[in-house]
């Protein structure tokens, strides 16, 4: 047969494949801008948001998204006023690819910086992903002094350099969970396990990034310093996809508590690995692709009995807190039913929030000047969809248990193809329940 | 403790053989070094995926079309590209590892990326061995794995065409002269190398995610277990793949999996300035001695 012709078959073979694409592609397409848009606003020159981050996973994919329809909800009642003239907001994004394996710091870094240059951002929402980026990408905010509020990452690092060198960090907030909430979070989830349960065994399985690292360690110093016996603790390369020989050995030690701290795409296959090895224990802590309501159909059940967090608030509608409920109706409005299902549990809810948090600051400042816009940010207090967000000094929101005093993050059971929330008390709806192992 | 690295070493030696097998086989038979094989594999499962979870078909005929549809890639792969480099070596592994990441690319720039790529187990349920519970999906993984290495070396031992195409291997020259069209046969052993990686996706995959990362990870562990085993032998495959599976199990129960990777690398080194032949390998062999 004509080379030529072999060349045309593979490409239209290629092309055929690219177009069976599901609706999940990672692009900002994925989070269309609204043409609601005021008339009289479209006309003013747009405030430009952007979003550098990890737009491949569901975190930042879904961020993107809720921050989009942030954007869009405030375009169609007039735009921001900055100076007494309405503006309307405008997001532009890139996609770091940080959180794929082996994408150097560098190259994410690269992205966010051609953003800058080529879009220049009067501020900038959901942010590094990655917590080794974080850090780093905090010294190009400096550089290029932009308002900057980061719902993803979550290394402790950025209050220590905030408040280590206030005057160059100053533009760098974050409304999203760090380490050391979760931590918190998640031991006093590990203390109820304890006291209802009289569990005193437990086995760590982690991924190895600087979050989960961070949050491992804090969890295991927590065991270990409240009488649990630790049975073993295991670090994960991302991308990995091979869970059994820490499932064998827990199984061999009689962990009663299985702790699973990963944001992999790949960590789901856990669960199935778990029911594989029939592991009797509890399985507690984060696994991302365990926290969207689709992921009992997508592990054919096999989450069952796990308590999974979901970072903040907001993709988890929570009936104790009304305005979760109200952002999953609009999302499922706006981006359909089953995008809403998916939602990542870590990022949507304080994307969502950031916008309105920026909008808010940029008018109280009167304009898009930077030291303005911080001025303004670091007096918010707003109540949003993962309750009321107030900043400390380090320029970290406040998390705790009340929604009407600080942010909160909420724990999950899955039972019977149900997210059941368990954690904190204003959000639970049930106590965690011992699963059946089968 | 011991139970459970007996079994767990079996399935994870079975899954090196069975990635391995497409690669060490088109090798043996051919000569092509046919470093596509990851984005082969990806490709035969997100193809399985595709026709199951989008189109609907009846998983088994999902399979099947995954197969073949990677087999008839293999063989464009080499109608296109290697037939114009044949016999150049550094110009084939050059062009199929370009393939192979162009593969891989295109799919994570349609956005294959999600944890929603999985394909679902052929059968729930498990059973015990040796007081180590393993589900059906890898007592399946063990059992086709040995089935086709075993098919395999009967294939290329006892068939005619299988003994053509070894002849092709040994003396190009000497087997034209007896009837073997060398290019024929070289389309058809990347063909039959491609069909049977796409065996090894959709029988290891569904204790997985289909992730773009498991294409590049599955070209280094068919390198390392081909390069351990000896490249055209098949007998040498399965000594590699059990080798560097206990070694596997062994490091990640010891000294923790984020060593794991460093026994591949450790072992193509180690091989490598060792004996570059590999364990079995005998045309390299009789070239080091020259």
């Amino acid at each position: 047969m004509n080379r030529s012709l072999w060349f045309v078959l593979l490409a239209v073979a290629l092309i055929a494949v690219a177009c069976t694409a599901p609706a999940a592609a990672p692009s900002s397409s994925s989070a269309p801008a609204s043409s609601s848009a005021s008339a009289s606003s479209v006309a003013a020159e747009p405030i430009i948001l952007g979003v550098p981050t990890a737009l491949g996973t569901i975190e930042g994919g879904d961020s993107l998204k809720a921050a989009q329809m942030a954007v869009d909800e405030i375009n169609a009642k007039g735009g921001v006023s900055v100076g007494g003239k309405k503006r309307p907001l405008k997001i532009v994004s890139i996609d770091t690819r940080e959180a794929e394996a082996g994408i150097p710091v560098n190259d994410a870094l690269a992205a966010v910086e051609k953003l800058i240059l080529e879009q220049k951002p009067h501020a900038i929402v959901v942010g590094a992903f990655r917590s080794e980026v974080l850090p780093a990408s905090m010294d190009l905010i400096a550089k290029y002094k932009i308002p900057y509020m980061t719902s993803i990452g979550m290394s402790p690092t950025l209050q220590q350099k905030v408040t280590e060198d206030y005057a160059k960090y100053k533009y760098v907030f974050r409304n999203g969970l760090n380490s050391s909430y979760l931590v918190m979070y998640l031991n006093e989830t590990m203390k109820f396990l304890g006291t209802e349960f009289g569990f005193k065994k437990a086995y760590l399985a982690y991924q190895d990034v600087a979050w989960a690292k961070g949050t491992a360690g804090g969890v295991e110093a927590w065991f270990k310093s409240n009488g649990w016996e630790v049975v073993g603790s295991d670090a994960y390369p991302t991308g990995a996809t091979e869970f059994s020989s820490s499932l064998n050995k827990a199984k061999d030690g009689k962990a009663q508590v299985f702790v699973p701290i990963f944001d992999m795409p790949q960590s789901g296959i856990l669960l199935k690995q778990a029911r594989a090895t029939q592991l009797p224990a509890v399985l507690a802590g984060f696994i991302s692709p365990v926290a969207p309501a689709t992921a009992w159909k997508t592990f054919e059940g096999d989450v069952d009995g796990m308590v999974n967090f979901i970072f903040e608030i907001g993709p988890l509608p929570v009936k104790g807190i009304p305005a979760s409920v109200t952002f999953n109706d609009n999302f499922a409005k706006k981006y359909g039913e089953e995008a809403r299902a998916k939602m990542s549990g870590h990022g949507p809810g304080p994307a969502y929030d950031s916008v309105y948090i920026f909008a808010a600051a940029i008018e109280k400042a009167g304009s898009l000047d930077a030291d303005a816009v911080v001025t303004a940010l670091e007096a918010t207090d707003y109540n949003g969809v993962v309750g009321r967000v107030k900043f400390g000094k380090d320029h970290q929101a406040v998390y705790g248990l009340d929604p009407k005093e600080a942010s909160v993050g909420a724990a999950f059971q899955w039972r019977n193809g149900n997210r059941v929330p368990v954690f904190p008390a204003v959000a639970a709806e049930s106590k965690i329940q011992l699963p059946t192992f089968k | 403790m011991f139970a459970s690295i007996l079994v767990n070493g079996l399935v994870n030696s079975v899954i090196l053989i069975l990635t391995a097998l497409g690669f060490s086989l088109t090798f043996g038979l051919s000569r092509v070094a046919n470093f596509a094989v990851g984005g082969l594999y990806l490709f035969a499962g997100f193809a399985a995926w595709i026709f199951l979870r989008i189109l609907g078909l009846p998983y088994a005929v999902a399979i099947l079309l995954a197969i073949i549809l990677t087999g008839i890639l293999g063989a464009i792969i080499y109608q296109v590209l290697l037939v114009r480099v044949r016999g150049i070596e550094l110009s084939e592994v050059i062009a199929t590892f370009a393939v192979g990441v162009a593969i891989l690319e295109t799919f994570r720039w349609a956005g294959f990326v999600t944890y929603e790529f999985n394909l679902p187990s052929f059968f729930k349920g498990r059973l015990e061995i040796l007081g180590t519970v393993i589900d059906y999906q890898r007592l399946i993984v063990i059992g086709v794995g040995l089935f086709l290495a075993v098919a395999l070396w009967w294939f290329t031992h006892h068939t005619k065409i299988g003994l053509g195409l070894r002849g092709i291997a040994q003396d190009e020259h000497t087997a034209l002269t007896l009837g073997i069209e060398s290019d024929w046969a070289a389309m058809l052993s990347v063909a039959i190398g491609s069909a049977l990686t796409a065996v090894a996706a959709v029988v290891i995959l569904p204790l997985g995610i289909i992730s773009i990362n498991v294409g590049y990870e599955v070209l280094l562990l068919a390198i390392a277990v081909s390069v351990l085993g000896g490249l055209e032998s098949t007998v040498g495959l399965v000594i590699a793949g059990l080798i560097l599976g206990y070694a596997q199990v062994l490091t990640a129960n010891f000294l923790g999996p984020q060593w794991m990777l460093v026994v591949y690398l450790a072992a193509i080194v180690t091989v490598l300035a060792v004996r570059p032949s590999g364990l079995l390998g005998r045309f390299k062999e009789i070239e080091e001695r020259v």
